[in-house]
């Protein structure tokens, strides 16, 4: 059987569970959105804000709504000892953190469907009108994020205080990605060049590729109880 | 003269031994099992009994120490180690969100198994659910969770099961359905190791039973050869003299 296979078979388990409790995707829509509103008002409604601070209010509701989603999916499977089910499968360790992943990365996407919609009503009037410009930055925060998420929240969820210990374990991993995000965004609202935002992408992406495979090869050692 | 050779080992372990930093959770462990063979494996709360079935269900790595099922070293090949493999716990390791057969098709198509939906079918039929196969498994009692664990476990034909105190929780008559279960188990050949605390429960199905006291198998018999009626006192006195 190949591992692409049991990975989207399990990838398809989770997304089935998600689309039909919906726990995660409601939270971290409604938590981000409620960020924004707070943060409008905090600026003052119907103030123009900068491109800079713009971008940093954009992805603290991104960040902090997305823990909501990551702490969920590892819950799930401890839940009735799913995950030692998995264990004993012949899925290998690193297909079960592939999977996880990409679940995390779906959950961040859809709930950024909503929320950079949501931003854009609430501050974006002034700012650069094509929201295409923030994909490429978006699908990097999400991959960097999602990988060192589902890694973090592996070694937390074997934890009693599992909501504590995961943002205190993530967000200092993250915050270079996350600093390189907010230029890069400030640089798209601006409407900056691209070639300006290259400089912020491209450290992003290795970023990315060594959190991803560090993930991949740490997550055994992070899933099991010994 | 012609000698006549043992048939090798279905499960072999040998000098297995887990440690907690000073802790010895099992000190030792020598057992070979042969095909279709069921022990019980008996011994009080910290005896590392689940301990020992975790590492033959490769849940933890041993300290030291060999398992090989067959062919399949643990270590060398894990994968086809563990496909050969069936495992019921007293956790029931089912997503409560999906209904029966979707938890049964999931774990199917995990373990590569043709028709995952025939299969599931099949095995709900068989412990008795198929009427339910559109419940949410949260919405289960107990034994019926228990029932659909078991169906699980059987998912990849598994040559070996493995059984961490099965009947936790079960109300008499659902331990009875689990008993019967068992029982076509082992008339079907399969090799089952089941480990529990509950001595009349594991006496009724075993063919032969050990007692693990303080991570060492200080007993190992068959059954044909213990007398039930002082078996109690047996174990008791094992464990006073650990």
């Amino acid at each position: 059987m190949s591992s692409l296979r049991q990975i989207l078979f399990l990838l398809g388990k989770d997304l089935r569970i998600e689309l039909r409790k919906k726990e995660s995707l409601i939270s971290m829509a409604f938590f981000g959105a409620l960020i924004l509103v707070i943060l409008n008002i905090a600026a003052g409604i119907g103030k123009q804000v900068d491109a800079d601070t713009g971008a940093g209010i954009l992805w603290v509701a991104i960040i902090f709504s997305a823990v909501l989603g990551l702490g969920r999916v590892f819950a799930r499977e401890k839940e009735n000892g799913c995950v030692a089910a998995l264990l004993i499968s012949p899925i290998s360790p690193g297909e079960i953190f592939i999977a996880k992943a990409l679940v995390n990365f779906s959950l961040m996407l859809l709930s950024q469907l909503v929320l950079v919609p949501v931003f854009y009503v609430l501050f974006g009037s002034h700012f650069n009108a094509d929201p295409l410009a923030l994909v490429p930055i978006l699908l990097l925060l999400n991959l960097g994020f999602s990988t060192t998420g589902t890694l973090v929240s592996a070694i937390s969820a074997g934890t009693r205080r599992n909501e504590v210990l995961l943002p205190i374990l993530l967000f200092p991993l993250i915050l270079p990605l996350t600093a390189l995000a907010v230029k890069a965004t400030a640089g798209a609202l601006a409407t900056r060049p691209f070639s300006e935002r290259l400089e912020q992408l491209e450290p992003m992406l290795a970023f990315c590729l060594i959190f991803s495979a560090a993930g991949y090869l740490l997550f055994p050692f992070a899933i099991r109880e010994d | 003269m012609m000698t006549k050779l043992a048939p090798s080992p279905f499960l072999s372990i040998r000098g297995l031994r887990k440690s907690y930093g000073s802790l010895e959770a099992l000190r030792g462990i020598n057992l070979d099992l042969a095909p279709g063979e069921f022990l019980c494996l008996f011994g009080p709360n910290g005896a590392g009994k689940s301990t020992l079935l975790k590492i033959i269900a490769t849940l933890l790595r041993p300290s030291s120490g060999k398992i090989r099922i067959l062919d399949d070293d643990l270590e060398n090949n894990p994968q086809e180690y563990r496909a050969r493999l069936g495992m019921v716990s007293h956790q029931s390791f089912v997503y409560q969100d999906l209904t029966l057969l979707e938890n049964l098709e999931f774990y199917a198509a995990l373990y590569g198994v043709k028709d995952p939906r025939q299969r599931s079918l099949e095995l709900l039929e068989q412990v008795n659910l198929a009427d339910h196969y559109e419940m949410l498994a949260g919405n289960l009692s107990r034994g019926m969770q228990q029932r659909l664990t078991i169906a699980r476990a059987l998912l990849n034909d598994p040559e070996l099961l493995l059984l961490d105190e099965p009947y936790t929780g079960l109300d008499e008559h659902a331990a009875r359905v689990l008993r019967g279960q068992l029982q076509w188990l082992h008339d079907q050949q399969r090799t089952i190791i089941m480990v529990t605390h509950n001595l009349r429960r594991g006496m009724e199905a075993a063919t032969r039973m050990g007692i693990l006291v303080r991570g060492k198998l200080v007993y190992l018999q068959q059954k044909e050869n213990i007398d039930p009626a002082s078996f109690e006192e047996l174990y008791f006195q094992k464990l006073e003299a650990v």
